[in-house]
């Protein structure tokens, strides 16, 4: 009874650790695809609104600080309710992943609104007094002259946004998704190896952020810099 | 006689309580070569930043070759300009900048070219033929594709003036050009301009400080004090036998310091 009992506990810790690492390898697949997804929500929402926040048109600022203050300054975990269990309410009824990947990138691009906005300001008075010297209608000025300047002096900070939402993801526990820091905490209750699986979501989210954001930050501000330094910054 | 290229009628600019341009009245003649002097704060640059329409004005009307630039005839009654209307006008007008203002993403090549393609729609091919042209035009033919960094500043202000006449202007506007340049590289940018004045009908209009060069170069000097033209005339005579106390005191004391 005592042996049988015995075997019984190892063979379950085996069942649970194997279930528990399939489990956590999903769990780092959802983060990494989430976070992804709503990295690219909140540039293009981002971009979009940091530049109607300094349109000359009244009506859009007016748009873009109504944006800006209602997704940086009310809580990201209340507006997931929002999307998830109010918004049904009204009839607009989403899969957990939409309203994650939307939910998330909008709340982070209230943030990176604000990043844009600093960055098209912060481009020389010159630039804009030479564009419209050469005559350029407004966008095209913005597309082809202020933004290429502006992104390249925003990079640094989107950097910091994006790993600030990669780990923002783990709150998408609540509309029951099982992301890394999830499955990493099922993982530990079910093995009782709480030092072991909270080290790996430790490091986990170390990781993705130092192998798949900061590269690709790294070589778009290499893409950017071009004419600003004489040699390109390793 | 033909209408001016063009005239400020009672232009006025105010920034707050300071007036900046008190009721200025000027007329520029096709290709005529203008420069205008003065103390700084007299509103010297301010005349050129209002004629590029990077200031608005207060009062009065800039006219370009006979059409009202900063309003419009709506009805017969003159209303502030649109920006279509602007943008068309403006079009006539190029300006240079004392500290070159060039796109430092951009090559020289392409900083010249970027407003032929996406301002006049030029296909690229034709803008990259002008624009290597002008670039040989003023000695830079071997630095096309160099970045701003890569050039010292007589080299940019020259990129700047070939950027600016690729959009074929009919007036060009030099803002103290030479100002931000070390004293061995201000020769080379003057002798593009020069040869601009000499080569091309061009109207230009230039605030300096090159007292040598505005001599030689102008048909008319304008010597501006206090919002006001103080006194204007031929080289000759603005320089040698001014009328006005004022203007002879402010050469006296640019020409002592060299």
């Amino acid at each position: 009874m005592c042996r049988r009992s015995k075997a019984g506990s190892g063979t379950m810790n085996e069942f649970a650790l194997g279930f528990s690492v399939a489990a956590l390898a999903k769990g780092v697949f959802v983060t990494i695809l989430i976070t992804f997804g709503a990295s690219l929500v909140a540039i293009a929402f981002g971009l979009v609104i940091g530049l109607i926040r300094v349109s000359p048109r009244r009506p859009l600022r007016w748009f873009g600080i109504a944006y800006i203050e209602f997704f940086r300054g009310t809580s990201m975990l209340v507006q997931l309710y929002w999307w998830f269990f109010v918004l049904p309410i009204f009839g607009v009824t989403m899969s957990p992943w939409t309203v994650a990947i939307l939910g998330v990138g909008m709340n982070v691009s209230g943030y990176g609104a604000e990043l844009v906005r600093a960055a098209i300001q912060g481009v020389e008075r010159g630039q804009y007094e030479a564009s419209t010297a050469l005559n350029f209608p407004r966008l095209v000025m913005m597309r082809r002259i202020i933004l290429p300047q502006a992104i390249r002096a925003m990079l640094p900070a989107w950097g910091n946004l994006l790993i600030e939402l990669l780990k923002g993801t783990s709150l998408i526990f609540f509309i029951t998704i099982t992301e890394l820091t999830t499955a990493a905490k099922l993982a530990a209750d079910a093995t009782g190896n709480y030092l072991l699986f909270f080290a790996i979501a430790l490091f986990g989210y170390y990781l993705i952020a130092r192998l798949l954001i900061t590269p690709i930050v790294r070589w778009l501000e290499r893409r950017f810099s071009r004419g600003f330094v004489r040699e390109l910054p390793i | 006689m033909s209408e001016p290229m063009v005239r400020f009628e009672n232009v006025t600019k105010r920034y707050g309580a300071l007036t900046v341009l008190d009721e200025l009245n000027l007329d520029i003649e096709r290709n005529e070569k203008v420069s205008i002097i003065g103390p700084s704060g007299s509103g010297k640059t301010t005349v050129l930043r209002m004629l590029m329409t990077l200031e608005k004005i207060n009062d009065g009307v800039i006219w370009v070759e006979g059409e009202p630039m900063t309003h419009e005839q709506k009805n017969g009654a003159m209303v502030p300009a649109s920006d279509r209307h602007l943008r068309r006008v403006r079009g006539k007008v190029g300006m240079v900048f004392q500290h070159f203002n060039l796109f430092p993403h951009m090559t020289a090549l392409q900083n010249c070219m970027e407003a032929p393609v996406s301002v006049l729609g030029l296909p690229k091919g034709e803008a990259e033929e002008r624009s290597a042209e002008l670039l040989d035009m003023v000695g830079l033919g071997d630095k096309k594709g160099h970045y701003p960094i890569q050039l010292s500043g007589g080299q940019k202000q020259r990129v700047a003036i070939a950027r600016a006449l690729a959009m074929r202007p009919k007036v060009m506007l030099f803002d103290e050009v030479t100002s931000a340049l070390d004293p061995e590289l201000v020769g080379e940018v003057l002798n593009v301009i020069r040869q601009l004045g000499s080569e091309h009908d061009l109207t230009m209009l230039m605030v300096t400080h090159q007292m040598g060069f505005a001599k030689e170069f102008s048909d008319r000097v304008c010597f501006f004090y206090g919002g006001k033209i103080a006194e204007q005339g031929p080289p000759d005579k603005l320089f040698n036998e001014p009328d006005n106390e004022r203007t002879r005191q402010f050469l006296s004391a640019v020409l002592e310091a060299g």
